[in-house]
């Protein structure tokens, strides 16, 4: 019998950039890579962004070590569409994520971008199905907060 | 520069259908069964007909609307089936053009007694206010009472 879990949750975080800025920190594939598929720990093993409505992204990682509560080895993969893309405003996405080849969750997701004085305030929200008893939300909103960190560093050096 | 706006929000329906799962099940992954209960209005016109790819990553569409008027265009892929279990799938509402929702809808169907219960769950958000979750679960619940008719009814599978 399969169990499902929903849930929801919201991150709102403001930058020191224009919202050009940061919608191209989602857009370009060079500058999504350098904050969205990093990390330590992890082994990137692919990815690839293709970024349009109806487009999609696909990344795959395998965990070698670090702070992280998997088992090493453990892979990762990440399958993407893109709903709506308003350039630096608003990006829809749905997304599924699968662990060793199983899929755990499926989750619908929008950023929008509005200017904050002279930088960007940025308002993740996430809608999520977790399969199978998986703490999915808490988990998942711990690791948005990371990237959203990691997205600010980002910016941050570039300015 | 449009004024854009975003409102996120979820509901959730449960049904008790007397028919077993794999029925009700059925009622969503078969075309010919969905194409008997999914759709708009009474007198509402066809735009496209409806069509069905019930596999993951499949999709499913279907537009119509009141003769002459506004075109509703259904667009949905599946992310997720386990056969007589669960159906997710992300699905985006377009009035003529314009894109005014992106929602995840989870279907789960599990044993109850003799027969089904149906439970659905819709995580939207609806854009630029041209649409709410309080007339979404309304037109849900409406498709639900026609899913409801079609189990209990002739020309049922």
């Amino acid at each position: 019998m399969t169990t499902t879990t929903h849930g929801s949750f919201i991150i709102e975080r403001r930058y020191d950039a224009s919202a050009q800025r940061v919608f191209a920190a989602w857009s370009d594939p060079k500058a999504r890579r350098s904050w969205f598929a990093k990390g330590e720990g992890w082994d990137i093993r692919s990815y690839e962004l293709d970024f349009r409505e109806g487009g999609g992204e696909t990344s795959s990682f395998r965990i070698v070590g670090g702070d992280v509560p998997f088992p090493p080895e453990t892979t990762f993969r990440n399958d993407t569409v893109f709903n709506e893309i308003v350039p630096n405003e608003r990006i829809v996405f749905t997304y599924s994520m699968a662990r060793d080849g199983v899929r755990f969750s499926i989750s619908l997701a929008s950023v929008e971008l509005t200017p904050a004085g002279a930088g960007t305030r940025l308002v993740f929200t996430e809608h999520g199905a977790f399969f199978d008893g998986a703490d999915g939300i808490q988990m998942r909103e711990r690791g948005w907060q990371e990237l959203l960190g990691r997205l600010g560093a980002f910016l941050a050096e570039g300015a | 520069m449009t004024k854009r706006s975003t409102t996120h929000a979820t509901f959730v329906i449960e049904r008790e259908y007397r028919t077993a799962p794999a029925r009700v099940f059925a009622a969503f992954s078969d075309l010919k069964n969905k194409s008997k209960w999914f759709g708009g209005p009474e007198g509402w016109a066809v735009a496209s007909a409806h069509k069905l790819d019930f596999r993951v990553g499949g999709k499913e569409s279907v537009s119509g609307g009141p003769p002459g008027g506004t075109v509703h265009s259904y667009n949905a892929t599946f992310w997720d089936i386990v056969e007589n279990e669960r159906i997710v799938s992300a699905y985006e509402m377009h009035l003529d053009k314009v894109r005014i929702s992106v929602s995840l809808a989870t279907t789960e169907i599990k044993a109850s007694g003799a027969g089904a219960r149906l439970i659905y769950t819709e995580q939207g958000v609806y854009l630029d206010g041209y649409d709410d979750a309080g007339q979404r679960e309304q037109g849900t619940n409406e498709l639900f009472d026609k899913l409801e008719a079609f189990l209990s009814g002739k020309g049922a599978p």
